[in-house]
């Protein structure tokens, strides 16, 4: 069973983003969507994860699938500590001893433990994004969408972030698909990278990258040169 | 910044011996107490009142008529509030109404309302007329300031309705009304004492101002000032603390 897109058409202010657009994706791998800023990513992801309705095309895998979305913004509730903003998304989903359980889990492994308590106002930027990572990865699901949750951060947080993210998902290997117009994001985290062109949307570039993510850095070795082409087919 | 702090308390402090002692110079000038008592002369008259027979009828009357007044336009302002935020054909329909009753002088509508109403009524009613403003539409600010991103997020997560109401909405809401209540309460008062001034209950804070006036015991007006004064501190504080205990997160 795999997750596909076919036949997408979606007009957004008078553009065609999407024009009988197809593509797949493979289970239990990390892919990237990577395209230019205003090229329909995001708008594909909430397609992708029923937020908005295309105009016509087929999803098929989606629907049986459960969901968890790690958005450009952490979307945290300001009220609710890091623990709390945790468990918020998960008291449909399990009993209340799991429910903390599986927080505190999570909490360790995107090593929060000193900052369960805090509210986050009190967190960074990237520590917010840590929180929101956690809540997507505590959620029972099995696909993750993500929206460029990189973000904003220096190449160091990137990095680290990064580290924490490849730890869980090595953990517990669910589809991952996000979206990014930033080339070192894609090659940070990507095992499938597909470039996007300009509106309406067809596939440059498909690439795969079998590289254990503690090999990945950033203007080194193999990844230089797939920089490169990714360079290439994004500027095209 | 505990320096600096203690220090600006030190400034507001002396801002506070500043204004007696102008006071006093007043009344050193004046050297009449049917114009201005001197301070001290003041706070006998002010601490003579609470032992003063009368003294909780009238308070207490007073602070009933503004918690009453202030429960009333409460529910009132809440439940616009949450419909003018909701719905902008309500907003569109009740904001020249707010508007109007912003802008009328608070002596019309006393003027108005002892015509209308029992002289006890017309204070309630014009706390509840000056208060229900400030809370409907901070209430309605409040509802249009929630983070429709953090709606989406809940949703996609199926947290349920009756979840993202409770958890979501109410929270975000409620420094909104905390912040509504503490200024309706602050115009509450002085609306309700100017009600009791011109309408002449039998109890009440702004009756024996009147009187007091009247027979020129001008001590008597300002100790009953004094008192007023402290009654809206009282509330205002408790709803500060309240505030402190219940909306934690902010940083």
């Amino acid at each position: 069973m795999s997750l596909e897109v076919k036949a997408l058409y979606k007009n957004f202010d008078n553009i065609s983003l999407f024009s009988d657009f197809n593509i797949s994706f493979h289970e239990g791998t990390i892919t990237c969507i990577l395209g230019p800023s205003g090229c329909g990513k995001t708008t594909l992801l909430n397609i992708m994860g029923g937020i908005i309705e295309p105009d016509s095309g087929q999803l098929s895998g989606f629907n049986e699938k459960s969901v968890s979305y790690i958005f450009q913004d952490p979307r945290l509730l300001p009220w609710k500590t890091v623990k709390e903003n945790i468990e918020f998304v998960l008291k449909r989903e399990m009993p209340a001893e799991q429910r903390h359980k599986v927080a505190e889990q999570l909490i360790r492994l995107m090593e929060l433990e000193d900052f369960a308590g805090y509210y986050p106002s009190r967190l960074s930027g990237g520590m917010r994004q840590r929180v929101s990572i956690a809540r997507a990865f505590a959620y029972p699901s099995d696909l993750i969408l993500m929206d460029e949750p990189l973000k904003g951060l220096d190449i160091k947080l990137k990095l680290n972030l990064v580290r924490m993210f490849s730890k869980m998902w090595q953990a517990d290997k669910r589809t991952v698909i996000f979206v990014t117009h930033d080339i070192d994001e894609a090659l940070l985290l990507g095992s499938d990278v597909v470039v996007l062109s300009r509106p309406p949307a067809n596939i440059v570039l498909n690439r795969q990258i079998d590289l254990p993510f503690e090999k990945r850095l950033p203007d080194s070795g193999p990844l230089k040169e797939m920089k490169g082409s990714l360079m290439q087919a994004l500027g095209n | 910044m505990k320096i600096s702090f203690t220090g600006k308390q030190y400034i507001s402090l002396a801002s506070v011996l500043f204004m007696l002692l102008v006071w006093k110079i007043l009344s050193l000038h004046f050297k009449s107490d049917f114009v201005l008592p001197s301070p001290e002369k003041t706070l006998i008259t002010t601490l003579s009142l609470f032992t003063d027979g009368k003294f909780l009828a009238t308070a207490g009357t007073t602070v009933s008529r503004g918690l009453i007044g202030f429960v009333i336009s409460g529910i009132l302002g809440i439940g616009a509030g949450i419909l003018t935020g909701v719905n902008q054909y309500v907003n569109a329909f009740l904001r020249p109404i707010l508007v109007t009753i912003r802008s009328i002088p608070v002596v019309s509508i006393i003027l108005l309302a002892l015509i209308w109403l029992h002289p006890g009524a017309v204070p309630v009613f014009i706390g509840m007329l000056t208060m229900f403003p400030f809370i409907c539409t901070n209430v309605s600010d409040g509802i249009r300031s929630i983070d429709s991103e953090l709606v989406v997020m809940a949703t996609f997560y199926k947290v349920s309705r009756k979840r993202i109401v409770g958890e979501l909405y109410i929270p975000a809401v409620m420094p909104f009304i905390v912040s509504g209540a503490s200024s309706a309460m602050g115009i509450g008062w002085r609306a309700i004492i100017i009600g009791e001034v011109l309408s002449q209950p039998r109890y009440g804070i702004g009756t024996m101002m009147q009187n007091a006036q009247t027979f020129l015991n001008v001590d008597a007006v300002i100790a009953w000032t004094i008192i007023a004064v402290l009654i809206s501190y009282l509330f205002e504080k408790s709803i500060r603390l309240a505030e402190k205990k219940f909306i934690t997160w902010r940083a």
